[in-house]
């Protein structure tokens, strides 16, 4: 036995190699530890970037969209709830195969169809699709459901896990198609276009953008601020739980400066035919209608135009989707006289007192132009030839003040530009002169172009919008104000609105006698007997107008633009308006008659007793 | 008595602070087994927790037996334990149960064991008996060829299997007898630069998978998703835990699923407690490790004999380098092997091998002269 086994003495050689590989042992778990506090402690930040990176998601939460209210407080557009169904993946999944929880999944729909009675708004397809894009998010199976099928389902209790109700926010325009083309509509937004945003984030929602009128102009305020929900997903890709959330901001509620109405009844005004009214408070430049006829509901916009629909208006020759108030460019006929007539007074190249015989025609050259009125007007001055729009008396005044007068009075009163209104797609109109003529023609200006001008035809082309600008600066004494469609501004609900303030665009310093006597000439038009727009007159208010008649297309076709401005009462005027009807006989015959109909709207106190009322 | 006495009762000779830090970390593996195979739906023990919590009592009996057996007359059977542990590597091999691939397992009266851990034991039982006797010349050639010779028999026959960790495993435990046992350095040098020559050939008997280890641990980029998945995760999962850890249970890394489900329990254990407990825990694991070696090799140095000395030695070796492997890993200072923690880890063999090897080296103690 002992000789097999040695014993051992503390002295051993034995002993110094114990201790060493002790020591290497203790260098090995110091060295363990020394990485250990390297990557744990000094470096642990790069570590949690990367967990992060790889468990961590970003939601980009839309913000709320702001309501818009009319002026007295209407709501033209808002969001309501939409309550759909949508299922929760992570509670469905299956162990196995991806081809399993796609299975279940489309069981679960399957159910639930049955439950409800109304058929899936999705397939096989979209479940994979939303498995590979957007796994941790709810899959939405139902946008909105009818209220019958969500009580069936309410009502079976709800039992299967991972199906819950979903409710978004839906915009709705409660008006239908009133005042559509000022308020617009949204569409889904491409969510990379909404904004260069700093940070990035791994999943979208759906999101509305203003695709027209205010809705589009106004997208900013409306639109609020995203907010973000941070997600863990497991390695699957599956949601764990939230971990994080920074609530969106609501967007920005607007007032517009419309009242809701008169816009109902200039767009009932126009309801027979393609046209537009604009009314403006002379005193501050708001748009208190802006009407453009024919319209559309937007509620067809949400949730998305189907391609039927928006074939048809697109289709449709009589242009729905044109925004005649401030798109439409038409010659203005003789609603352009008082420009006319003003460049002359102005430039001292006209007296009120001057006159100038009308014998039905004038004579350029070997030109002959002629006055509408074949008989004649015979001897008229100024505020006659107004009255009377006679045609003679403007190309005597517009020749002798030249192009340029005219022009100029023309731009100051914001013709041939933009006027500014909080609204996309706004026309110019076109101011022509000897420049623009070289330009565009390569040829001369000509006195016949002059005297065209004069009676605004030519190539003159203004819109609604612009006339309604001009009527009221007639109105108001000679102030050109940036019409104002957006009112007030809050940014929470519950709020006052903020009032943003009017622009003064331009201010005209003309001597008080020669736009007396212009206005003058313009209150005979409706209220002489004579007046070429004395059909528009309503008792209890004394107005002031201008009709138009403006010949378009072919000579011999004799298709006409009927106009008429107007402003009211005549000393202190509350309302300019400015009607456009696209095809009509004249401005006395289509347009003046309207005018009436649109005033006893905006002077309903001057109405006479109703019939009946007034017994005894 | 010749050697001086043996004072006291056996349990009043126990290395009390060997064994606490023994049931310390058996205690954290379970703590962390429970965590690594958590799924939240308040089970209140889970299925791997319940079984390592058996095999640790088991380890611990085998402790006691270890013990209280006389590693002298167990060495005097070390021939017929080495020749039954190496019936068992080839009855694996034949009749083994395939698991991953490789073939480890062998299905003994219902119970699944795993040959090699047990190979492991008596290869050392049998090289510290073949080495003990004082006339064993330990400068000669004949002497460090034997003591590789037989050495070899286990370690090709787990190669087989193949399971190349475990394998190697056998070559610093080897290295470590003829170091302790006194072997001339000039020998261990010569190998050591003939080991370092010849390492190249290596790669050629490698399997691509060990290959592609490899090559991962040298380029983490190379195969993210696939081989080198577990050595980001598991880099991820320390990393994230930070000075103080995430908490108990709160380990995203592990609760998400990035740590795969498969191996966080066994050889990645490490990862969920420093994602866990991090810095502090990952420290305290460690230190608890030093405590076994310390206390191993005073086991050492205190043995009344050759054989008690090469036996603590031995062992002691083996479950550094078990440790260090591991945690390397873990922390991606070594490629991907398939090791395991001792101790902590889970895993029935393992623990009952790693129980016996160290209740020997208390056998050991036990039985030291106090001078």
């Amino acid at each position: 036995m002992k000789a097999r086994n040695a014993p051992t003495t503390v002295l051993d050689d034995d002993l110094l190699r114990l201790r060493l590989m002790l020591l290497v042992f203790l260098l090995g778990i110091a060295l363990l530890g020394a990485f250990l506090w390297r990557i744990q402690v000094a470096n642990t930040g790069q570590y949690e970037v990367d967990l992060a990176k790889q468990s961590i998601r970003r939601v980009r939460l839309p913000g709320v969209r702001g309501c818009l209210y009319d002026r007295q407080g209407n709501v033209l557009a808002e969001n309501r709830p939409a309550h759909g169904v949508a299922l929760y993946l992570e509670e469905l999944r299956q162990p196995g195969p991806l081809k399993r929880t796609v299975d279940h999944v489309e069981s679960v729909v399957s159910n639930l169809s049955a439950i409800v009675q109304l058929s899936p708004e999705i397939d096989r397809e979209a479940i994979r699709t939303h498995i590979r894009r957007r796994l941790p998010l709810p899959l939405v199976v139902w946008r909105e459901l009818p209220e019958a099928a969500l009580a069936r389902l309410v009502e079976s209790g709800l039992s299967v896990p991972g199906v819950d109700i979903y409710t978004q926010p839906v915009r709705v325009y409660p008006l239908g198609a009133l005042a559509c083309h000022a308020i617009g509509y949204v569409g889904r937004a491409e969510p990379a276009k909404v904004e260069n945003e700093e940070e990035s984030y791994h999943y979208y929602l759906p999101e509305m953008a203003g695709r027209a009128g205010v809705e589009k102009s106004m997208d900013d305020l409306l639109r609020g601020e995203a907010g973000g929900r941070l997600l863990r997903v497991d390695v699957s890709g599956y949601r764990r739980n939230d971990i994080g959330m920074r609530t969106p901001r609501r967007g920005h509620d607007l007032m517009l400066s419309l009242d809701a109405k008169i816009q109902q009844t200039a767009e009932s005004i126009l309801s027979d035919t393609a046209g537009s009214i604009v009314v403006i408070d002379p005193n501050n430049g708001d748009v208190i209608a802006l009407a453009s006829s024919p319209g559309y509901d937007l509620n067809q916009f949400i949730p998305g135009i189907s391609s039927e629909n928006w074939k048809t208006l697109n289709d449709d020759p009589n242009t729905p989707l044109l925004h005649r108030a401030i798109a439409g460019t038409y010659p203005p006929g003789s609603t352009f006289k008082m420009i006319t007539a003003l460049a002359g007074l102005v430039n001292g190249k006209a007296r009120p007192e001057d006159v100038h015989h009308c014998p039905g025609y004038f004579r350029l050259g070997n030109v002959t132009f002629r006055c509408w009125l074949r008989s004649g007007h015979g001897p008229v001055n100024l505020e006659q030839a107004i009255e009377g729009s006679c045609n003679v008396y403007c190309f005597h005044v517009g020749l002798d003040s030249g192009i340029d007068a005219i022009a100029n009075m023309a731009r100051a009163f914001g013709m041939g530009d933009r006027t500014g209104i909080a609204l996309d797609g706004e026309a110019r109109g076109l101011v022509p002169d000897a420049a623009w003529k070289r330009r565009v023609y390569e040829d001369g200006w000509r006195d016949g172009d002059t005297c065209n001008v004069s009676i605004g035809q030519g190539a003159l082309l203004a819109t609604p919008l612009q006339m309604a600008v001009m009527t009221a600066a007639l109105a108001n004494g000679g102030i050109v104000y940036q019409p104002r469609l957006i009112l007030g501004v809050r940014p929470e609900a519950g709020e006052t609105f903020r009032t943003l303030d009017p622009v003064v665009v331009n201010r005209m310093l003309w001597d008080r006698k020669h736009l007396n006597i212009v206005r003058l000439g313009m209150k005979d038009v409706v209220m002489s007997p004579t007046g070429t727009g004395r059909t528009a007159r309503i008792p209890g208010v004394v107005m002031a107008g201008k009709t138009g008649t403006a010949e378009f297309g072919r000579k011999d076709e004799k298709r006409r633009h009927a106009w008429m401005v107007a402003f009211a009462p005549f000393d202190a005027p509350r309302y300019a308006v400015a009607m456009l009807i696209d095809e009509g006989v004249s401005g006395g015959e289509t347009a003046a008659p309207r005018m009436k109909l649109l005033m006893q709207a905006l002077f309903p106190e001057s109405q006479p007793a109703a019939v009946g009322g007034g017994a005894g | 008595m010749k050697h001086g006495e043996e004072k006291g009762s056996m349990l009043a000779r126990l290395d009390w602070i060997f064994l606490f830090a023994v049931l310390a970390l058996m205690g954290i593996g379970i703590l962390f087994i429970y965590s690594a195979s958590y799924r939240g739906d308040n089970e209140w023990m889970t299925e791997l927790t319940r079984k390592q919590a058996v095999w640790a009592v088991a380890g611990l009996v085998a402790f006691a037996l270890a013990v209280m057996t006389d590693y002298r007359q167990l060495a005097d059977n070390a021939w017929w334990l080495f020749i039954v542990c190496l019936v068992l590597l080839v009855l694996v091999l034949f009749m083994g149960v395939k698991i991953y691939g490789s073939t480890r397992w062998l299905n003994l009266f219902g119970i699944q064991v795993q040959p090699s851990e047990f190979a492991k034991i008596g290869t050392l039982l049998v090289l510290a008996h073949y080495l003990s006797p004082p006339s064993r010349d330990m400068a000669s050639a004949k002497t460090f060829f034997a003591v590789f010779g037989l050495m070899a028999i286990p370690f090709v026959l787990v190669l087989q299997q193949p399971d190349l960790g475990t394998a190697l495993m056998l070559l610093p435990v080897t290295l470590a007898l003829l170091f302790v046992g006194g072997v001339p350095l000039r020998y261990l040098v010569i190998l050591g630069v003939i080991g370092l020559l010849l390492s190249p050939l290596g790669w050629y008997v490698l399997d691509d998978y060990q290959k592609e280890r490899i090559l991962v641990f040298l380029d983490p980029g190379r195969d993210p998703l696939g081989a080198g998945w577990n050595k980001i995760q598991s880099e991820i999962a320390v990393g994230s835990g930070g000075l103080g850890g995430k908490g108990y249970l709160m380990g995203t890394q592990n609760i998400l699923g990035f740590l795969p489900r498969t191996v966080a329990p066994t050889d990645f254990i490490f990862s969920v407690i420093a994602e866990e407990s991090g810095f502090a825990g990952a420290a305290l694991v460690l230190g608890l490790y030093a405590v076994i070696l310390g206390c191993g090799i005073r086991a050492a140095i205190r043995a009344r004999d050759r054989l008690g000395r090469l036996l603590a030695a031995g062992i002691t070796t083996s479950l550094f380098c078990h440790m260090f492997v591991n945690i390397a890993m873990t922390v991606g200072l070594a490629p991907i092997t398939g090791l395991p923690l001792p101790l902590i880890s889970y895993g029935g063999s393992f623990m009952i091998s790693t129980m016996v090897g160290l209740g020997l080296v208390q056998s050991v103690y036990v039985r030291r002269i106090d001078r």
